[in-house]
């Protein structure tokens, strides 16, 4: 998150910092702000359905808003297993919306080292991924610097 | 083509087609519908000449029309994998004119199968038991719990290029509903409507006459729907369909009470599917 944030506040401000202190301050409102523009920054670089932050090393998969209204409600969601290793644009998994299932495809390249649980008791939480809660797999990634691979 | 379908005049809105949609004839008159060889590679270069105009002013996407008659589930399945993947692999989607947007892929099953989607739907007990009764039992990664699929029902799988059609994945599960609905308004049935989840499908009052049920990766849609047309309707008995306890089946054999096949429903089946996908159809010429 916060690799993502510092490119999004430079790009937006480059002299006025004010945006960074207040999240450093912790104001929730201003927080998710920019986390939502952040994600939605790193969104529109992929041209999957596929979002990803990344911090220290680790990136964090979900899907993006448009992928969620693409889907409708998410009923159902596969995923492999931690260990698995992805090069970018592998399959990890498959969403299904009633009726239609929709694979998901690995935004960079890493192992998977932690898939989120809850979803298989609510896989509707896919659709918060802008607010934390509906992300899908983290991976420890193969390249540090994987936005940029995002972004070219 | 008006001669063939005289159904093209009912209700339809969009302006009447040019007369190569399905007529091979067109196309060897110079109409690109399916590329070049030297221009399909993404990057070539070459020159616009009126033919190129001509596609321009269709505007539509064009998908291959592949009917397979009777034949196995297993050989649908097969021709599906090839046609994902070879669309799969394309780069780019933007302005390749002439190109196909994918396929639809049309069968009737020429045996019983029951197959299960991502989600399951039969247990290992309740698979022992249905593959004893003689039928096959076949895992797919399409949405949906567990359906039957055999002779007398129509099997349409759009391979297709969601990109090129301009759909969502919703969009194209609603569009699909719309094709069983409108086919089953062609026949003279008025009830047929569709449900909102979970009773995705075509439905005559409680009475499910076709199964939905698609997956979607890189864009490319697989699988389809399943509309029972004269469908023996006693193999559901065996499941409980699309995991939906208390509802029932039907076909337009049933609901019609006149027996009704899949070959008679594919010329209105067709007019449907280009009706509402806004697309046409090019008859395939050798198999690919």
């Amino acid at each position: 998150m916060r690799a993502v944030l510092c490119s999004l506040c430079a790009v937006l401000a480059p002299a006025a910092p004010c945006l960074l202190r207040a999240w450093q301050l912790g104001a929730g409102v201003i927080r998710t702000l920019c986390m939502g523009l952040a994600l939605l920054s790193v969104c529109k670089f992929t041209e999957k359905h596929e979002c990803v932050t990344t911090e220290n090393g680790v990136g964090t998969v979900g899907i993006s808003n448009f992928a969620q209204e693409a889907l409708g409600d998410v009923v159902y969601c596969s995923l492999l297993e931690v260990g698995t290793k992805l090069n970018k644009q592998d399959e990890f998994g498959a969403l299904e919306s009633v009726k239609a299932a929709s694979e998901l495809y690995s935004p960079l390249s890493g192992e998977v080292s932690e898939i989120n649980e809850a979803l298989a008791e609510n896989p509707g939480l896919v659709s918060k991924f802008c607010y934390e809660d509906g992300w899908l797999i983290k991976m420890t990634l193969s390249n540090p610097s994987a936005l940029d691979e995002i972004r070219s | 083509m008006d001669e063939a379908y005289p159904e093209l005049g009912r209700g339809i809105t969009q302006p009447p087609l040019p007369p190569f949609d399905t007529n091979l004839g067109a196309a060897a008159q110079g109409a690109p519908l399916r590329p070049r060889p030297s221009s399909h590679a993404p990057g070539s270069s070459r020159g616009r000449g009126p033919a190129d105009t001509a596609v321009d002013a269709m505007q539509q996407p064009a998908l291959r029309l592949v009917r397979l008659g009777r034949v196995p589930y297993t050989e649908l399945l097969g021709l599906q994998d090839r046609w994902l993947r070879r669309l799969q692999t394309e780069v780019g989607t933007e302005g390749l004119s002439g190109t196909e947007a994918g396929a639809l892929l049309l069968c009737e099953p020429a045996g019983p199968v029951y197959t299960t989607g991502l989600r399951g739907g039969l247990t290992p007990e309740e698979i022992a038991r249905l593959q004893a009764l003689g039928a096959e039992v076949r895992v797919t990664g399409r949405g949906g719990l567990a359906t039957f699929h055999g002779p007398g029902q129509l099997l349409c799988h759009p391979v297709l290029d969601l990109r090129r059609f301009g759909l969502r994945l919703r969009k194209h599960v609603a569009a699909l509903e719309a094709c069983a609905v409108r086919l089953c308004e062609l026949q003279g049935l008025q009830g047929a409507r569709a449900r909102p989840p979970p009773y995705t499908g075509v439905w005559l009052d409680e009475r499910k006459i076709c199964a939905i049920g698609v997956r979607c990766g890189r864009h490319i849609t697989s699988h389809g729907l399943a509309l029972n047309c004269s469908t023996d309707l006693t193999w559901f008995e065996h499941i409980v369909p699309c995991g939906l306890v208390g509802t029932g089946v039907t076909s337009l054999s049933k609901e019609l009470q006149t027996h009704i096949t899949v070959d008679e429903i594919m010329p209105p089946f067709l007019v449907a599917f280009k009706e509402i996908y806004k697309c046409t159809l090019i008859s395939e010429d050798s198999p690919s």
